[in-house]
């Protein structure tokens, strides 16, 4: 057996998923494929510790989030989020939830971003997201309330989606 | 599952499909042969200088038996007069989704001459064992080039009208280079500074290559330009501006808001054109502001016209006359550099780089601002 094809086997079950991450935390398809193609060279790196007994796909986790925040922190032009790509136009009201979305995610600092996507997509649990992000669970649940209340400023039409009662779901 | 939930998938479902197992462990192979070659690079200085051929030129090994086609039809930068440069760029690593082979020879920097000539500069690093960008700059006039040796461990300057070449008296390590590291060479290809990390932890220095002196800047700022001996830096948390000269003195200016991707002074010494961050925050991504680097004042805001629709302005640069300063774009992918009235904002397309260009240096600006 090749010394790379256990790392060659992690990646192409969990590409897919890291990538959608990595999109959702930047934004754009390109930073995407940068961030995560150089997030998987820091795995490599460790593969050999990681395959005895680690958890390659938390450890993947805490360097996309962290290397995604390292990289947001000169105050730089973002490239332009890819608009709309895929979908093709319709007026319906979850592309019009998307399109929002999407804007609004762009204008969160980078950590009040990175929560958000590690507690309501990657549904991890407080203590979770705290220990990826490596801060406190205190900071974590300012950070939520932070980023939920400036979704709600930003873009008062994703009410539906950004209710008490929606976010209670993933607190419970 | 929340609506939330289902909003971020939605989102997710624009994400590209990727294979990026073979160029990860390219990228690995290639990190552990630059450890391998900064380690050897120190005994190699003191022996015989055959090897080093091969130490500049790690991207041949990589590529094996298969270089990709590209390398082979750029030539590399040749000795002797090759003439001013436009810009450079760096190329990034990529796959060919039909063979499956990994291109590194890719992930490289590139110059671009006036003439429309390119070509490939091996020797100046892309990225570090780490991973982290290493920048490129050009002079004002396109004449010097300013990159990272991993040979030598520094910067060097070539004057690309005769082909000579000056090693920055200062050592850097290739680890001290990080994230957000900036490269600014002066108009006269006399002064360069580098910052290398991002935020106030590391000072800029400036190194005058003509003396061989060296000066540790203030921590808080970053370099945008060295012009007519006076270097221009940023403090971003307040946008505090300071035309600082190379000998020291001056003092900042503050600007109300934050402000980003400063252009050069104007040739009056007291204009720049920046970028309001809230406007940008806002998605007014074509809006860029004239500024009073005397006074602090706002002095007005310009829109852009005659650019694609969701155009957003990347950096103002060089100005080209009294009336005019060049501002880089983006449209997606697609990278462009205009000719921007600053008062009408009418843009003029200069070059249009197309979208397989990353890291854009242009000449006189800030390389990784």
């Amino acid at each position: 057996m090749n010394d790379h094809d256990g790392f060659r086997e992690f990646v192409l079950v969990r590409q897919q998923a890291l990538m959608r991450t990595a999109y959702l935390l930047t934004g754009d398809a390109h930073l995407a494929e940068d961030l995560l193609q150089s997030v998987l060279v820091k795995v490599l790196g460790q593969w050999g510790k990681l395959s005895k007994g680690g958890d390659p796909v938390a450890y993947t986790r805490k360097a996309l989030v962290n290397q995604y925040i390292s990289w947001r922190r000169r105050p730089r032009v973002e490239l332009p989020s890819a608009s709309v790509p895929e979908h093709g136009v319709s007026s319906d009201d979850r592309t019009l939830d998307r399109i929002v979305l999407r804007e609004a995610l762009a204008r969160l600092a980078p950590k009040q971003r990175a929560v958000i996507v590690l507690r309501f997509w990657e549904d991890l649990t407080e203590a979770q997201a705290a220990d990826v992000l490596g801060c406190s669970l205190g900071n974590v649940k300012s950070q939520t309330h932070h980023a939920l209340a400036r979704l709600r400023t930003i873009a008062p039409e994703l009410a539906h989606l950004l209710s008490e009662h929606e976010i209670e779901k993933v607190a419970r | 599952m929340t609506r939330l939930r289902e909003a971020l998938g939605d989102i997710a479902a624009d994400a590209p499909m990727v294979n990026l197992a073979d160029l990860a462990i390219a990228g690995h192979r290639r990190r552990r042969m630059r450890t391998a070659l900064a380690m050897t690079s120190v005994v190699a200085l003191a022996v015989a200088g055959a090897t080093s051929a091969a130490l500049v030129v790690p991207w041949h090994r990589l590529a094996g038996g298969a270089t990709p086609q590209n390398a082979v039809m750029v030539p590399e930068l040749p000795g002797g007069k090759v003439g001013a440069l436009s810009h450079a760029y760096r190329t990034e690593c990529a796959v060919d989704r039909t063979t499956r082979e990994v291109d590194c020879d890719s992930a490289e920097w590139r110059v671009v001459t006036a003439g429309g000539r390119t070509y490939r500069v091996p020797q100046a690093l892309a990225f570090t064992a780490k991973h982290d960008h290493v920048p490129l700059a050009l002079s004002r006039d396109g004449r010097k080039l300013a990159y990272y040796s991993d040979e030598a461990a520094a910067y060097m300057v070539r004057d690309l009208m005769t082909g000579r070449e000056a090693t920055s008296p200062i050592k850097v390590r290739q680890e001290e280079i990080q994230a957000g590291a900036i490269l600014v060479l002066s108009d006269d290809g006399r002064y360069l500074a580098f910052d290398p990390l991002v935020g106030k932890k590391r000072p800029t220095t400036l190194i005058d290559l003509r003396t061989g002196e060296a000066k540790r800047l203030n921590s808080r700022y970053e370099p945008i330009s060295i012009k007519g001996g006076v270097i221009e830096l940023v403090r971003y948390v307040k946008t505090d501006l300071w035309r600082m000269p190379v000998e020291g003195g001056g003092k900042p200016v503050r600007f109300k808001g934050a402000w980003i991707g400063f252009s050069e002074p104007h040739p009056d010494g007291r204009t720049v054109v920046a970028i309001d961050h809230a406007d940008h925050r806002k998605g007014a991504r074509t809006t860029f502001g004239v500024l009073d680097a005397q006074t602090g004042r706002i002095v007005r805001k310009v829109r852009l016209t005659g650019v694609p629709a969701n155009t957003t302005i990347d950096e103002m640069s060089v100005w080209r006359s009294s009336k005019h300063v060049t501002v880089a774009t983006s449209t997606g992918s697609d990278r462009r550099l205009y000719e921007v009235n600053v008062t009408t904002g009418e843009a003029k397309l200069l070059t249009a780089f197309g979208t397989k260009v990353r890291d854009l240096a242009l000449p006189g600006a800030a390389s990784g601002k």
